[in-house]
């Protein structure tokens, strides 16, 4: 069966000559919530616009269930857009807003009342549908643009950062109604966002766009343990990245000569004895150690351990953020569980930070 | 305080202003109150009377002095500012909207456009009645050549207040109507014109008044005494010897235009005090 999108080789350059996007590729499934990620002017939006018909495409070929539609006009894809400032019809009210499309079509009133009234019903919304949208908060617009792209039932929908100029308890609501909403209608989603949280959050798969290009395409986990290149790695997660040259490869594990002596960490095909390459430790996988610490405690970790200064330890909720100078000056942020550390590092302690090698993974200059 | 010394000088500054931008419409509309028909355009005043207004509208007794030619001359020129309103207004937000988007020779055809209210009139009016005459050898007429100097005039105005309106346009309105599935004309009509209507209406009245009073290039351009626009017909009355009918007149179509702005006025407070509600409720929202 055909993909229901399909982008292949597609680039986009802008009049001037600047390239926006390049050579991008990706095969979306049916029913999948995909997410572009990236910070502003990646080409995350301009993407999104050429699968909307909004943008011309320079070059390759845009397919929506098999069918190519490079030269198709907007109004004649069965994609629906949903936009970060809602862009509803100031002069309507919410009932009007919502069956626009249908009136427009020409169906039957009687059958677009019984679909306005099914997707009022859906997103909460009977009790302002005489409403101007103007009157309305942030939320209730962005569910208002979502019923009135849902209403004329795409294949597509297609949302720009449509949480973002929502406030974080009103983002965090949207987005489980979203995601809820997704999973019942089973239609493919295609979501830009520059917010890592959402997109981990929210998505089957998450496209990394950096200058134009896609840096990664994996699920939120993969992207979050296996970061597939530097920019991933410092863009995504709260990682620290130790540069170094890797001098022995072996069964599982890699292991890198650098300013802190021979460090291990997870093993990909990538990498080769002599290359130039930085070991990618995510906050999360950090241990920290007494200074005290007995031998057998630390043949677990092997060379793997880092002596350091605590600078600063701070209680979030469960979790106990602190930041940990190295030999050499650096500074870096350490997460874990309270109960774990039980208040044992103030400020100023001496103590170890260490990792187990397969928690990981090293990335090739 | 500054505006202690200040405040007086600038008022007294407003009050010279519009003596001088107004004192001459006073002193005809006072002198349009002369006793008729013997009374001249003159101080003072012999008797108050409407004898000049009732002369207009043909309720005096005949006397020496012949009812102003403007019956005719005024409809022409409401027909010919109405037809110049709507083909510059249609113009003018046709144009304006290409414009959202740079085409190649944008500039040029901008500076083409905006030469129509650049150009002194007299040489429009004169070049469109050589070329209508010599060259291509049509008769002048109000509805055609005269037409024709009236848009080229007008149409610049409509096109530059519908730029200023279009560009505080938010187009997202119209994607979001086009990725509904709604055509580009449909989505023009329902959703871009409701939008930028009050920018419509200012672009509308600026074609009429402009047209209305035009005089160098009617003078020009429309033909003979059959085709002669209001402002044409009044000047042609100088020639002869001046009446306080024409003063009269004056009064009336002054209070026609006040009329028409009045409507305008109603129209754009009515669409404003909507658009701040809805501005108020967003601030609020």
């Amino acid at each position: 069966m055909a993909h229901d999108l399909q982008l292949s080789h597609i680039g986009k350059v802008y009049d001037n000559g600047t390239p926006a996007v390049i050579d991008f590729n990706l095969d979306v499934e049916k029913g999948e919530f995909i997410a572009f990620l990236g910070p502003s002017g990646c080409g995350k939006t301009t993407t999104l616009r050429m699968i909307a018909g909004f943008e011309s495409i320079t070059s390759g070929d845009l397919l929506i269930r098999g069918k190519r539609v490079n030269d198709m006009l907007p109004e004649k894809r069965p994609t629906s857009m949903i936009f970060q400032n809602y862009a509803l019809f100031p002069h309507m009210d919410v009932r009007q807003n919502i069956r626009f499309g249908l009136d427009v079509k020409g169906m039957a009133a009687a059958e677009a009342d019984r679909k306005v009234d099914r997707i009022i019903d859906k997103l909460g919304l009977s009790d302002v549908v005489g409403m101007r949208p103007s009157r309305l908060s942030g939320g209730q617009r962005q569910r208002i643009a979502l019923a009135r792209s849902l209403v004329v039932e795409p294949d597509i929908l297609l949302l720009d950062e449509p949480l973002g100029a929502l406030d974080a308890n009103l983002r965090k609501s949207i987005q489980s109604e979203l995601k809820l909403l997704q999973r019942e209608l089973g239609i493919t989603f295609v979501f830009v966002t520059h917010a890592q949280s959402e997109a981990l959050a929210l998505s089957d798969r998450i496209v990394v766009m950096n200058a134009g290009r896609v840096e990664q395409i994996s699920p939120p986990r993969e992207l979050y343990t296996r970061p597939k290149s530097l920019f991933v790695a410092r863009f995504i997660g709260a990682n620290t990245l130790i540069p170094g040259t890797i001098t022995q490869l072996n069964a599982g594990e890699v292991v890198l000569q650098t300013a802190f002596g021979p460090l291990m960490g997870e093993k990909n095909d990538m990498l080769a004895v002599g290359d130039n390459a930085s070991l990618v430790l995510p906050a999360e996988s950090v241990d920290i150690l007494p200074a005290d610490i007995s031998e057998a405690a630390r043949q677990d970790y092997g060379t793997n351990l880092i002596p350091c200064k605590v600078t600063r330890a701070q209680l979030i909720g469960h979790i106990l953020q602190m930041a940990m100078e190295l030999p050499n000056g650096d500074v870096i942020a350490v997460e874990g569980h309270a109960d774990k550390y039980r208040g044992q590092f103030a400020a100023g302690a001496q103590a170890f930070v260490a990792w187990r090698a397969a928690r990981s993974t090293v990335i090739k200059h | 305080m500054e505006s202690r010394t200040l405040k007086p000088v600038l008022a007294a500054y407003l009050v010279a202003f519009i003596l001088f931008l107004y004192g001459p419409f006073f002193v005809l509309g006072i002198l349009s109150f002369q006793q008729g028909p013997d009374g001249g355009p003159q101080f003072p005043i012999i008797e108050w009377s409407t004898y000049w207004y009732r002369q207009i509208f043909g309720l005096t007794p005949p006397s020496r002095i012949a009812p102003l030619p403007v019956g005719e001359a005024l409809v022409r020129s409401l027909v010919l500012a109405f037809m110049t309103m709507v083909t510059s207004t249609v113009l003018g937000v046709m144009s304006a909207q290409a414009f959202r988007r740079k085409f190649r020779g944008s500039t040029f055809v901008f500076y083409l456009i905006v030469l129509g209210m650049m150009v002194p009139g007299v040489l429009t009016g004169l070049g469109t009645s050589l070329l209508a005459n010599n060259v291509i050898g049509i008769s002048r007429h109000w509805y055609t050549t005269a037409f024709a100097t009236h848009v080229a005039y007008t149409f610049p105005f409509a096109f530059l207040v519908m730029l200023a309106i279009l560009n505080r346009f938010d187009g997202s309105v119209e994607e979001a109507s086009w990725s509904l599935g709604v055509n580009p004309w449909t989505t023009f009509r329902k959703v871009t014109f409701p939008l930028i209507f009050p920018g419509v209406l200012s672009a509308m009245l600026f074609a009429f008044t402009l047209s209305f009073d035009e005089f160098p290039r009617s003078l020009f351009a429309a033909g003979g005494t059959e085709d002669q626009t209001l402002p044409l017909a009044i000047y042609g009355t100088f020639s002869v010897e001046i009446h306080p009918n024409i003063f009269a007149f004056g009064v009336l179509t002054t209070l026609f235009s006040f009329a028409l702005l009045s409507v305008y006025g109603i129209l754009m407070a009515l669409s404003v005090r909507r658009a701040r509600k809805l501005a108020m409720q967003e601030d609020i929202a």
